[in-house]
């Protein structure tokens, strides 16, 4: 049986600044076996340890579509992700996983999807996007909304304007306060509810950011006619295994790490603390 | 981590640093080799050359009429506090010996003493659980002391009454018949209220008709402080009661003031008929572990082993006879004196900015010493600004003895060697001081006991207890059949110039504490705090909060005669109205609005 | 029970413990410092204790010490190398009490299930369980409320009955029939009178209990429905003093953090017991902590412990009775003291 405990050993291939203080790592597996046999879902997450300071939960910023590199965007928070803003291309991590449930894709095909991310939330919205644009003929009408505090707080800032420049996808980014050189929507997320054309009965939204934000833009939503499985987000928790058994992440009955980290507002709804 | 059941105090039960107290000797980083400073750097050497160089230094600042001090530790054992004593009264040739938790206990010891005659703290925590009334007096025990918790709440659960005073309503007080809200600072003031009430009482104890030395002077003394209803009723239900238990916080505040309420305290037990009563209690809380066994030790700048005065000349032949040399008997500085007034510091088992009241901010004091060695298990930021690290057991490995609360001292047996090269800290500094040119006859931690129990009246028995029992046995206090003296009592009252009253929560960060700081399970919720709120935070009643428009978070500019500061707010609906709470781990940031007092009036709005 | 019980001559059960010792590492409850009975892998049969309520520490150490190493790092020329650590050690567990069996069992079921815990199965798959029935009730016991004793129909490879002279011992596993058959001459087939005398034992044993002291049935109602207000929660969370004890003696509890502790210029991933009453225990990097009230936490433990939710997860309710949440609590809030306030709205300190 195997130890759940063990990490697989990673190396980091590419390290980009997406802010001033988080930053986009991807890691190649050691064993080229780990490579090419490695599977998993946008949704999904992933422990990475930093030897020496420790595993912490990071969502896969990937699509599995694009495999050569597994990607963690990281914002710095405390010792072990200060240490991880430290290494460089060369240097060995490890990786856990995946954990959790993932995004259910297949049951999203033939509909419309609008994803709304709010700062360090696009992250797990980004891996979802990139599969959903590599097989974007599966897919009805793509739209995502994306907010940050200030313009410096926008992550894959190149890649956003890729989106844009797509002609079957439409983005509308905002950010709470502008500086000089910002020509864009100026406002928090959900007031970008009103500069495109809504379609509740046939979209599915995915919506993942900082709490308060999640709050906000799911109440909008429900407003407008989304019915409450329509709706989905991922929930964090304080985890330690990532595998079901420390309880760390329980929530009731059900555990953050097992049946999510992504859930529809229905479940969450349902969640008994 | 596994406790005995038949252990008298614990029966098998722990707090959460109890049951977690094995995690920090073990993934703390562990001083395995002594170290000296060389160009800056700390590098490993070996004992010989350390000793010799600490022996080196310090003789050149003594002969160059340089002070040289020595702090002890509430982390210690009682043969550690004794050889550091020995070390400086005895080798040192200086009074300047202290530790800086002793001023928030011992102040309050010697007023009780001084009104119960040499019958010191006295009862047990199973005093207090069997006890029908209890008095706390300020803290929140459920953190502080959870043992002295349990305790109380196993009483009340029991049917005992318990009151509580103070400034916050913490969790016991939610247990209680009733709380009186007391200002910080003003705990004297209260209990000399409830003397005031006591003595209006019928009959009571040391009254003309059951007559106590200094009655009619205390009672005039007391004669004109408001008594409320409340405070009447305290004191006819401490009267009434058989067994009452009195539990007092430590406190931060000027000793001066400390020994008036201690002598307040006592009184109060006194007129109610429970001083020296056989199962009321009246203990005094220290606020770590073995700080009544350092202070027993005579770990203080003004007295000697055995709390006895420098002068007494009985003891002063007894030391003499029994080092081989007499004591140095002048009065030295306290522990908050020494950063930057002694050329040398030798620092047992202590990481000084944990607790110095200055916090951080005495680290640059500790960097102007000339020659700093440190004696400790852990790599503390004490340990790192050191010319001379001597790498010694912790409480896992160590053996020697240690004194609870109670006066019950029990043996530390070791678990474990020390790592490496660390040895017991009994011999490192017998060893130290024999390098400084006193000699040492010990082979074992024991034959310290034992000299100790020929010099600490207190301690004569405890080397065969301590043997014999499975548990430990008391210190044996000097027998007083003197019935309690009374005296007037003077009240300190809190200037409240201003609207409201900033203070210090607690007299001890255990976060800054290696058991709690190396644990990777204890040291969370300090960790996190610390990062959440780097510039500090101020707890505040929401009724504050409302008064100012601001909301939990916000940030407020605290003022008082002696400077201002802005910081966070956390909402805590515990506290009084008024009253401001600054969590002792963040002292650093309000040392310039306190100026030196523990407590003080303050203006406070909104930051913009 | 398999109905192949033997019995063993007292006298003869020191040969039995030797011979177990030549093969597994043999835990049973010894004599302990300061007059304690505590579970310890013992070096000579005589130190095996037959008479005892159960001890305050249960036998779960043995099987997840409270710090568990898991996989050891080291960086050599390569770079980083990984070993997991795997105890697959034989280990008897002798003279365990029918709650303790009950509970490795439970144990072993939460390792076991879902993504199987390869580290720990190594170790509990290499343990032979051989209880001993309780003929008398433990002073703070309630294992009948739990079906966790005071006899076992399952559970444990070998039930031990201490019969006065004799000790009966029942297979009820395949790895139980081994090990009595192993033990050869030292056994006989039990005799009809004594298979009797062990049903009465264990008839006097339940009788013995009285009244049952922790009605789980209308507490689980409450607990799983959201039907106990938030007041009574806070009230009692004020009579605990988070101590984490409950969940380090409770022969249920496994919840555990995982940390790197360095050691000799490696690194060694362990598991450590962690206590859900700690306000740590939820708390998250970015500070937020949706459990900050002790309220909060004291409500969880007993959702853990007694929902409907997790006996239809777990097959079995949370507790298995041995009462020592009662003796351990540094406040007042044991588990029959809190499952009484659910059932009756009030608490009573």
């Amino acid at each position: 049986m195997d130890n759940l405990f063990l990490p697989r050993l990673a190396r980091i291939a590419l390290v980009r600044d997406e802010t001033p203080d988080t930053k986009t790592f991807g890691l190649r597996f050691r064993d080229p076996v780990d490579q090419r046999d490695f599977r998993f879902l946008p949704g999904q997450f992933l422990e990475l340890s930093v030897f020496g300071f420790g595993e912490a939960p990071f969502c896969f910023a990937s699509s599995p579509t694009r495999p050569e590199l597994v990607e963690v965007t990281v914002r710095r928070t405390g010792q072990l992700t200060d240490a991880l803003h430290t290494l460089g291309p060369g240097d060995e991590v490890g990786l856990r996983g995946p954990c959790g449930n993932g995004f259910d894709l297949p049951s999203a095909q033939g509909k419309d999807l609008l994803f709304i991310g709010g700062g360090i939330g696009l992250p797990p919205l980004r891996g979802l996007i990139w599969n959903v644009l590599d097989e974007r003929e599966r897919f009805g009408r793509v739209t995502i909304m994306y907010g940050a505090k200030t313009p410096a707080d926008l992550v894959y800032k190149d890649e956003l304007q890729e989106w844009a420049a797509r002609g079957d996808v439409e983005l509308l980014v905002t950010v709470d306060r502008s500086n000089n050189g910002w020509t864009g929507n100026v406002g928090m997320v959900p007031t970008l509810f009103d500069k495109t054309e809504l379609r509740p009965k046939t979209t599915l939204s995915y919506v993942c950011g900082p709490p308060v934000m999640i709050k906000f833009v799911v109440q909008d939503l429900l407003m407008r006619g989304f019915a409450d499985d329509a709706i989905i987000s991922t929930l964090e928790r304080m985890m330690q295994c990532g595998v079901g058994k420390c309880n760390h992440c329980a929530i009731g009955h059900r555990y953050v790490c097992r049946d999510g980290p992504v859930f529809t507002f229905r479940q969450i709804k349902e969640l008994v603390e | 981590m596994a406790p005995s059941e038949n252990h008298p105090v614990s029966r098998g039960r722990l707090c959460a640093r109890g049951w977690n107290a094995h995690e920090a000797p073990a993934w703390g980083d562990r001083l395995t080799r002594p170290l000296v400073r060389r160009g800056g750097r700390l590098e490993p050497t070996s004992w010989e050359n350390a000793l010799e160089l600490a022996r080196a230094s310090l003789t050149t600042l003594i002969e160059a009429g340089k002070d040289v001090g020595v702090l002890g530790s509430a982390r210690a054992t009682n043969e550690e506090n004794y050889l550091a004593v020995r070390l400086a009264r005895g080798a040192l040739r200086t009074g300047s010996v202290d530790s800086f938790l002793r001023a928030t206990y011992q102040p309050l010891v010697d007023g009780i003493v001084a009104v119960a005659n040499g019958r010191a703290p006295a009862g047990t925590l199973a005093d207090v659980e069997a006890s029908d009334f209890i008095l706390v007096l300020e803290g929140d025990l459920a953190n502080t002391h959870p043992q002295a918790a349990h305790a109380v709440i196993k009483a009340v659960k029991a049917g005992a009454r318990l009151v509580t005073v103070g400034c916050a309503r913490t969790q016991l007080a939610r247990l209680a018949a009733l709380h009186l809200p007391a200002l910080p600072g003003e705990r004297g003031f209260l209990v000399a209220g409830l003397v005031a009430a006591a003595v209006a009482e019928p009959e009571p104890a040391g009254s003309p008709e059951r007559p106590l030395p200094g009655f009619e002077a205390l009672r005039g003394s007391v004669a004109a402080l408001p008594v409320s209803e409340q405070l009447r009723q305290v004191a006819r239900w401490l009267a009434q009661a058989t067994r009452a238990g009195i539990l007092v916080g430590p406190d931060g505040g000027p000793p001066e003031r400390l020994v008036r309420e201690g002598t307040a305290i006592a009184t109060l037990a006194a007129v109610t008929g429970h001083l020296g009563r056989p199962g009321s209690a009246l203990l005094p809380l220290p606020a770590r572990g073995n700080l009544r066994g350092a202070c027993e030790m005579g770990v203080m700048p003004h007295l000697l082993p055995g709390t006895i005065p420098l002068t007494e000349a009985t003891a002063g032949a007894r030391l003499a006879r029994v080092w081989g040399r007499a004591p140095a008997s002048a009065l030295g500085l306290t522990a908050a004196g020494m950063p930057g007034r002694v050329a040398g510091l030798v620092v047992h088992a202590e990481d000084v900015p944990a607790v110095a009241p200055t916090g951080q901010d005495v680290l640059e004091a500790l960097g102007q010493t000339e020659c700093l060695v440190v004696l400790d298990a852990f790599l503390t930021p004490t340990a790192r600004a050191a010319h001379v690290v001597l790498p010694v057991a912790s409480f896992a490995e160590g053996e020697g003895t240690i004194t609870s609360l109670e006066g019950r001292v029990q043996r530390v047996r070791p678990a474990a060697r020390p790592p490496g090269e660390a040895r017991h800290g009994w011999r490192a500094l017998s060893e130290l001081s024999a390098a400084l040119g006193l000699p040492f006859p010990y082979r074992s931690a024991n034959d310290v006991l034992r000299e100790i129990g020929e010099v600490v009246p207190a301690y004569a028995a405890v080397a065969d207890g301590t043997r014999d029992e499975a548990w430990g046995t008391f210190t044996s206090p000097p027998s007083d059949d003197r019935e309690p003296t009374l005296r007037p009592l003077a009240a300190d009252r809190v200037v409240a110039a201003l609207p409201a009253v900033l203070a210090l929560e607690g007299v001890f960060d255990w976060g800054s504490d290696p058991l709690v700081s190396l644990s990777p399970t204890l040291c969370r919720d300090h960790v996190s705090r610390r990062k959440l709120y780097p510039q500090g935070l101020v707890q505040m009643s929401r009724r504050d909060a409302d008064g100012l428009g601001v909301r939990h978070g916000w940030s407020v500019r605290l003022a008082s005669a002696h400077g201002e500061v802005a910081l966070p707010i956390v909402l805590c609906n515990e506290l009084e109205p008024g009253v401001l709470l600054v969590p002792y781990a963040f002292r650093e940031r309000v040392a310039g609005v306190l100026g030196g007092r523990s407590e003080v009036p303050v203006t406070a709005e909104k930051v913009q | 029970m398999a109905n192949e019980a033997r019995t063993i001559s007292k006298r003869d059960v020191a040969g039995w413990l030797a011979a177990l010792m030549r093969r597994a590492e043999v835990i049973a409850p010894v004599a302990a410092h300061g007059g304690d009975v505590a579970f310890a892998a013992i070096s000579s049969p005589e130190q095996v204790v037959f008479d005892f309520q159960n001890s305050l520490h249960p036998p779960k150490q043995f099987v997840l010490p409270q710090t568990d190493p898991l996989v050891v790092i080291r960086r050599n020329g390569n770079g980083i190398e990984l070993e997991p650590v795997r105890d697959a050690h034989p280990r008897v567990i002798f003279n365990l009490r029918s709650c303790d069996a009950r509970s490795l069992a439970f144990l072993y079921r939460m390792h076991a299930s879902d993504l199987p815990d390869g580290a720990y199965l190594a170790r509990a798959e290499n343990v032979t369980l051989v209880s001993l029935a309780c003929t008398v009730p433990c002073e703070l016991g309630f294992c009948t409320c739990c079906d966790a004793g005071p006899f076992l129909k399952e559970g444990t490879d070998v039930q031990l009955t201490d019969l006065g002279e004799h000790l009966l011992a029942e297979p009820g596993t395949d790895k139980g029939l081994a090990m009595l058959s192993e033990a050869g001459d030292l056994f006989r087939p039990a005799r009809p009178d004594e298979e009797r005398r062990r049903l009465e034992l264990e008839e006097a044993a339940k009788r013995a209990f009285g009244a049952e002291t922790c009605h789980f049935a209308s507490a689980m109602r409450r607990v799983s429905t959201g039907r106990v207000p938030e007041e009574l929660w806070g009230t009692m969370s004020d009579w605990c003093l988070e101590c984490g004890g409950c969940n380090f003696v409770c022969p249920t509890c496994y919840c555990f953090s995982v940390k790197d502790m360095k050691q000799d210029g490696s690194w060694v991933r362990c598991r450590t017991w962690d206590s859900c009453q700690y306000q740590a225990f939820t708390l998250e990097a970015s500070g937020h902590n949706p459990r900050e009230r002790r309220a909060d936490r004291i409500k969880r433990r007993f959702f853990h412990k007694v929902s409907a939710q997790y006996y239809l997860r777990d097959g079995t309710v949370g507790c298995v009775g041995c009462g020592r949440c009662v003796r351990v609590c540094l406040g007042t809030t044991d588990m029959p003291a809190v499952v009484e306030a659910i059932r009756k709205g009030a608490w009573n300190g």
